[in-house]
């Protein structure tokens, strides 16, 4: 395997191109409506609309910025930071490509293959998100059926599980004490960890991490 | 372009106008340009690596198969705040980065109390405005220190590659995160307190509080146990009876039965 350095310093030139274009990009939307209607938007209330959401989405983006780029590589992160639904969708899809195909973590193979799944999963998002909107008339008492409603209410919790089964099975020694400390936590503080699932991922992950390094160390995995 | 022709527009006239739905496309073009210009400095990447080319092919197979259900999840949300906001922005809003849970708390902090009769053209104007500058964080973020974190960090945490605790790290990292949801799951059992949304907004009392319910509930861990169970009889179907095309769809078919079991459940009235 080769080392990753000069791919990566490419990648990132460009990755930061298309970060900058792509925070263009949406500001330009509320601005350009902004132009289009005529009206301002009311300052006092987006003022505090945007200080009380960055409570909580400016510490947010760091623990994410921290938490998922190592999975995701360095296009991917720069791709998934601008297209969203990291922890819904684009971390468990590389993930199961990455254990599809067998790369490992810190090469340009894996970086190649983390790229390209979430290229392909940003695709598909941008295809099902067209198709809905051009047949949003036959589609849309369907989707929003009392029926199918539980189905997508937890899709989250069916990806999770199907992948619980692929990533528990090989270390069920890493898994008991997180697994453990999330169900204690649930139980103890269900407000918290439905409310703040961005901090209870980094403290599983980190806790899972320290098992792993612990376990590592005493040659016990 | 004349732009009285836009100002002189009612709010519902300019929430599904041509123009929001214009933007829509520019912003679903840019993602669609960017997406295709990385997947090709990646696909020319494997040539020079001289990846398989089966590598490449079941990467983009498993993960399109993979994001079907999880991105009609994410349309199933411009629905629910078309509501209110017609369909264009949602559809903007939720093609870059954001959540539907993340949109419609913006929209209360940005526009507070506001319903299908008393939305101003202001009010979508100021909402358009607060859903997209608060999610920007990740992404300056990522365009200021995630150079430096991978350089200091990352690569020194997996310098040793596919060797070494650099190939468990990732692992660990990830059973961190399912086990963070499954404590989700948990937690919704024990209490799930929600808001109530009506016409794509939430709904507030008279003093301004938004008004909630209790939908505690066993689906989503039940979901997450079905799922599970059927991943295991799909990997054994793939190595005992091996059947290997499954293995690309192994992950999708899962899904859909957990979401099955979520339906039947639905049915007989446990939600």
């Amino acid at each position: 395997m080769k080392p990753i350095l000069s791919y990566q310093d490419r990648m990132h030139k460009q990755g930061r191109i298309f970060t900058i274009l792509g925070l263009s990009v949406m500001i330009s939307i509320p601005i350009l409506i902004m132009l289009f209607t005529g009206v301002t938007p009311n300052i006092h209330q987006m003022v505090i609309g945007i200080g009380v959401l960055s409570l909580i989405y400016l510490p947010g983006g760091i623990v994410e910025v921290a938490t998922y780029s190592p999975i995701l590589g360095t296009t991917a992160t720069y791709l998934a930071f601008i297209t969203g639904n990291l922890a819904n969708l684009k971390i468990p899809c590389v993930m199961n490509a990455r254990q599809i195909v067998g790369t490992a973590i810190g090469t340009e193979e894996n970086e190649v293959v983390s790229t390209i799944s979430v290229v392909a999963s940003t695709l598909t998002t941008v295809a099902i998100m067209t198709l809905g909107i051009v047949m949003l008339i036959p589609l849309r008492p369907i989707l929003s059926s009392e029926l199918l409603q539980p189905a997508f209410n937890w899709v989250v919790s069916a990806l999770f599980g199907a992948l619980g089964y692929k990533y528990f099975k090989g270390n069920l020694k890493i898994v008991a004490i997180p697994l453990l400390l999330m169900v204690v936590l649930a139980f103890l503080m269900p407000g918290f960890v439905i409310g703040n699932i961005t901090i209870v991922i980094m403290v599983g992950a980190i806790t899972s991490v320290l098992v792993a390094k612990l376990l590592y160390d005493k040659k016990l995995i | 372009m004349n732009l009285n022709t836009f100002m002189l527009a009612t709010v519902n006239e300019l929430k599904e106008s041509w123009w929001m739905y214009l933007l829509g496309i520019f912003v679903t073009l840019f993602i669609i340009c960017g997406a295709l210009y990385f997947g090709w400095t990646a696909y020319q990447q494997s040539k020079k690596l001289e990846m398989d080319k089966e590598t490449i092919k079941k990467t983009v197979i498993s993960s399109v198969s993979f994001s079907i259900l999880p991105s009609i999840g994410i349309f199933i949300g411009v629905i629910t705040m078309a509501g209110l906001l017609g369909i264009p922005l949602p559809w903007i809003r939720l093609s870059v980065v954001g959540a539907l849970h993340y949109e419609l708390m913006a929209l209360s902090v940005a526009a507070e109390g506001v319903t299908l009769t008393t939305l101003t053209t202001e009010n979508f104007v100021t909402i358009a405005f607060v859903m997209t500058i608060s999610i920007m964080w990740g992404g300056i973020f990522a365009l200021i220190f995630f150079k430096k974190y991978q350089q200091k960090v990352i690569n020194k945490a997996t310098k040793d590659g596919g060797k070494g605790f650099g190939k468990i790290l990732f692992d660990a990292f990830f059973i961190g995160m399912i086990s963070a949801y499954i404590g989700d799951a948990v937690a919704k059992m024990i209490h799930y307190e929600v808001k109530i949304i009506e016409n794509g907004a939430y709904v507030f009392d008279g003093n301004g509080n938004a008004l909630t319910e209790d939908r505690s509930t066993v689906v989503p861990i039940i979901v997450m146990a079905s799922a599970m169970l059927a991943m295991a009889f799909f990997e054994w179907l793939i190595t005992k009876k091996k059947i290997k095309w499954l293995e690309n769809f192994a992950l999708s078919f899962s899904m859909i039965f957990g979401m099955t079991i979520a339906v039947l459940l639905g049915i007989g009235g446990i939600y």
